[in-house]
């Protein structure tokens, strides 16, 4: 498995002309299986660990410390740490955004960039899902936080953004490992396969297998839970994935609007505005597209990946950059504009210590880094260059972090009381606390690229039968042309039969074949067509085609919401009756944040289950992975399988009707007999 | 293709999914009756002390009154532990040669106090006031229950912040006239939904919403 490259496309294709699904499949799974680079991984994995490890020692010295070691022991109390999160948070949102609203929208070439996307989303979400832990006094207690069922008899204050944020996270964490799981979960059978393929030809050489890549092979079989690629899997995967990426999108709003309403709902001049929600969500995606691309290109030259990763695929990130940018933009001119024409002094002021104060650098990075280098791709020769789109978007990321610094830190350091105008200044550690979860990202990451396909086999592979589909039809009949119907005995005809089997090379000639199965003996045959990537066309033939699993996440995400929105009333209205500020005991609005977010997770959660379970997942041991040649059905091969139901079921009556199929209409490749 | 995994391996697979997912829901509840259960709050666990003191006897059997003993129950804060001299008011002419009160004699006589083990405590975040609760109408055997029925001391109730708060938002409950509140066994009366709210009324409880401010007892 070695030398699987392809031809980088020519001009402005996506994907090159002999992309076909077998190279496609072969050369994303070469990564993890075979591993090229190992030495530069273990460098740099030895780096990240590195990081890691001052993460562990920084998170020791701050328990036995206390959150003093940042230099919060001021009225600055959210610096450093709440900036990480902030922008952690940040790029998780924006990438997830990025990856969801691609898929929602059918962008077909959204392989290239969807699983990095979806993999920066979660690690960043681990990464910013420590912080809010960290930074308590007595990190210890953080479940107090959450409403559990506890002994003070007391409810967390379900109308505080804090709240929010805490029920957000835990939300988000689920949706982003589910969202990414799906999307994964047939590129892993892919892994399976080609890992079992790689034992199997390591027997071939050496006459038994290796007990390491059949290790190997396994733990890919185990987490892709026995997905067989079979039409009905694909059809309900296909309406999971798009269906948690729309959860996802809502629960990014949602999410967003916890962690900024958490600052413009206080009074605080700087915070105080009706703009920052939509700065926080716009710098958010904006963070997410550069830290994204800038792993993308990463990815794409390290691994020599750019027959999937095309120029063209860069230039999109580059557009999306640019817009971003400009949007970004707007949102600070509205910001100095609206305050210098009808703000009051105090939110001048702090416009003006932003500028020149204590902390002006902060500012400058962001005009440097965020507001000035995306417009660079105004220009067609960046938009098309690896090298800037990937150091813009690490700029962007930057000017990101130094945006979170300064909103936080210059309206902290001088409130209204001039008592406690102490002034703050970073300290190491909090620099260092920052650089460890940098450690954390990026050693999950270098896991997730040594084991994991890092671009999406099937969406990749979608987009070469999208793009040129004819040609793959043609010659996939060609092939069959080619090659005389093989249908040989190989002495399991005593066996008890499963079924018929019939390999074709394309979803065309499986539907075709499937039609004229089926209607015939219905009662005692069960059509099943297993391919690599969804079919569509067979669903109608199967009788499958009108299933849905969009109920289910109506129905859990309403019922999730209704319970989570039931529980903040009965707290706050009835059973903790608890007056602050003046606050209605019936404060519904704040419920809705928190609410929502919890129906998108219970959303997933229903949607995930119902993947699984309507499936009949997970199955590892199957009587389809009996199918002769059946490895090829993650590769580029296509199956039908006539499974016997009952005692009348006639084989040879099927195997007939196959092989007398004309070749231009359905005629297999191969028909065999399953043992059982 | 031979097939990667037995077909044992899926219920396995599936036991392993299925123990997971019971973890994750059953571990919170175990906990939460964990932090519950008397092992941990030492609800009716009588420890030993330096002397085997019996409240069944002195108070139950003999009727010696609880403010015999803890004399400040209705004017301070705390209700008080007696010094040795309260018991040897009696044991200086009774049982004077009793093996079991030797530790009493003891104390006595080097001045130094019996050092109790101590069962009801609070936090020291939790002001509480005794004489506020006994003169608005809240009995002892309300916090301490049936003391004049135990051999040896136990705790009654574990106070965590729910027993408080139980009482804080609805005093008619539990609230008693002056002259049951030292009545060890009171039940309250078939009448308590009345009375209870006069009695409220009466003795300017200000239930719900007063007492449950934090700065009731975090002060």
């Amino acid at each position: 498995m070695s030398g699987a490259t392809l031809q980088p496309p020519s001009g402005t294709g996506l994907i090159g002309p002999d992309a076909t699904l077998h190279g496609i499949g072969r050369a994303v799974a070469s990564v993890p299986l075979t591993h090229p680079l190992n030495r530069r991984w273990w460098i740099a994995f030895a780096g990240a660990l590195a990081l890691l490890g001052l993460f562990g020692g920084v998170l020791c010295y701050l328990l036995l410390t206390g959150v003093g070691i940042w230099g919060n022991n001021n009225a600055v109390v959210w610096a450093l740490d709440i900036a990480s999160y902030d922008w952690w948070i940040g790029v998780a949102s924006g990438s997830l955004l990025v990856s969801a609203v691609l898929l929602l929208l059918g962008a077909e070439w959204r392989g290239a960039v969807n699983r990095v996307a979806e993999t920066v989303a979660l690690l960043c979400t681990c990464a910013a899902g420590l912080y809010p832990i960290i930074h308590l006094g007595r990190p210890w207690f953080f479940f107090w936080n959450l409403p559990y069922p506890n002994t003070y008899d007391l409810w967390p204050q379900f109308r505080s953004p804090l709240l929010w944020d805490a029920i957000d996270i835990v939300s988000y964490l689920v949706v982003c490992v589910s969202l990414w799981y799906i999307g994964l979960l047939p590129d892993l059978a892919s892994l399976r396969d080609r890992a079992v393929e790689d034992a199997l030809a390591q027997e071939k050489a050496h006459g038994r297998p290796r007990k390491r890549s059949l290790l190997k092979a396994q733990a890919y079989g185990i987490v892709a839970s026995g997905w067989r690629g079979s039409a009905a899997h694909w059809q309900l995967w296909s309406q999971a994935y798009r269906t948690i990426a729309l959860l996802g999108v809502l629960l990014v709003v949602s999410l967003q609007t916890g962690a900024s309403v958490m600052l413009a709902g206080s009074v605080m001049p700087g915070w105080h505005d009706t703009i920052l929600p939509v700065t926080f969500l716009v710098n958010a995606v904006f963070s997410g597209v550069g830290v994204t691309a800038a792993i993308v290109v990463l990815i794409r030259s390290v691994y020599r990946l750019d027959g999937l990763i095309s120029a063209r695929h860069l230039e999109i990130l580059a557009r999306l950059m640019l817009c971003l940018g400009c949007a970004s933009l707007y949102c600070y001119a509205t910001e100095f504009f609206s305050t210098f024409l009808h703000g009051d002094q105090q939110e001048r002021d702090v416009l003006i210590r932003r500028i020149t104060g204590a902390h002006a650098w902060a500012f400058w990075t962001v005009v440097a880094c965020l507001l000035i280098p995306a417009q660079a791709f105004w220009s067609a020769r960046l938009r098309r260059s690896p090298l800037a789109v990937a150091l813009i978007g690490v700029l962007i990321a930057i000017g990101a972090y130094a945006d979170h610094v300064m909103v936080l830190v210059v309206t902290l350091a001088q409130d209204f009381l001039p008592s406690s105008r102490l002034a703050y200044s970073e300290t190491i550690w909090g620099v260092a606390t920052f650089a460890g979860s940098v450690g954390l990202f990026l050693t999950l990451l270098l896991l997730f690229l040594r084991y994991l396909p890092a671009v999406s086999i099937t969406e990749s592979r979608r987009l070469a039968l999208a793009v040129v589909p004819a040609a793959a039809e043609r010659r996939a009949v060609k092939e069959a042309e080619a090659r005389p119907l093989a249908s040989e005995r190989d002495g399991t005809e005593d066996a008890p039969l499963w079924g018929v089997s019939a390999a074709f090379a394309s979803e065309g000639d499986l539907a075709a074949a499937a039609a004229a199965l089926s209607g015939r003996d219905d009662a005692h045959v069960h059509l099943d067509a297993h391919g690599p990537v969804p079919m569509p066309r067979v669903l109608r033939t199967l009788g499958i085609a009108g299933r849905s699993i969009r109920a289910y996440a109506i129905l859990g995400a309403l019922a999730g919401g209704a319970a989570f929105f039931g529980m903040c009333v009965y707290a706050t209205a009835y059973d903790y009756v608890f007056l602050i500020g003046g606050r209605p005991r019936f404060s519904w609005p704040s419920f809705v944040v928190p609410s929502l977010s919890f129906a998108m997770m219970s959303g997933t959660i229903a949607v995930h289950l119902a993947l699984l379970i309507l499936n009949r997942l997970p199955r590892l041991n199957h009587p389809a992975f009996n199918i002769p040649g059946f490895l090829r059905a993650t590769d580029d091969r296509y199956f039908l399988s006539a499974e016997a139901q009952g005692e009348r079921f006639d084989a040879d009556r099927v195997v007939r009707k196959l092989a007398s199929l004309p070749t231009e209409a359905g005629r297999p490749l191969d028909i065999r007999r399953v043992p059982r | 293709m031979a097939q990667l995994f037995s077909p044992g391996a899926d219920a396995i697979y599936r036991l392993a999914l299925l123990t997971g997912v019971a973890c994750l829901a059953g571990i919170p509840i175990v906990a939460a009756g964990i932090v519950r259960s008397d092992y941990v709050t030492d609800v009716g666990v009588a420890p030993a002390q330096p002397v085997p003191f019996s409240h069944k006897h002195h108070s139950g059997e003999l009727g010696v009154d609880c403010r015999y003993c803890h004399t400040t129950v209705e004017t301070q804060a705390t209700a008080g532990i007696p010094p040795t001299h309260t018991c040897m008011t009696c044991h200086s002419q009774i049982w004077t040669g009793s093996d079991m009160l030797k530790p009493v004699r003891d104390s006595f006589a080097r001045d130094e106090p019996l050092q109790w083990v101590r069962l009801n405590k609070l936090p020291s975040y939790v002001y509480y006031n005794h004489s506020v609760h006994v003169t608005k109408g809240i009995g002892c055997s309300t916090c301490h229950g049936d003391v004049t029925s135990m051999q040896m001391t136990y705790r009654a109730n574990a106070f965590e912040m729910q027993f408080c708060l139980d009482c804080h938002r609805d005093p008619a409950k539990y609230v008693r006239p002056q002259e049951q509140v030292w009545n060890m066994t009171w039940k309250p009366p078939e009448n308590q939904a009345t009375l209870g709210p006069e009695l409220v009324a009466k003795n300017h409880i200000r239930g719900g919403e007063r007492l449950t401010e934090c700065a009731i007892c975090h002060r």
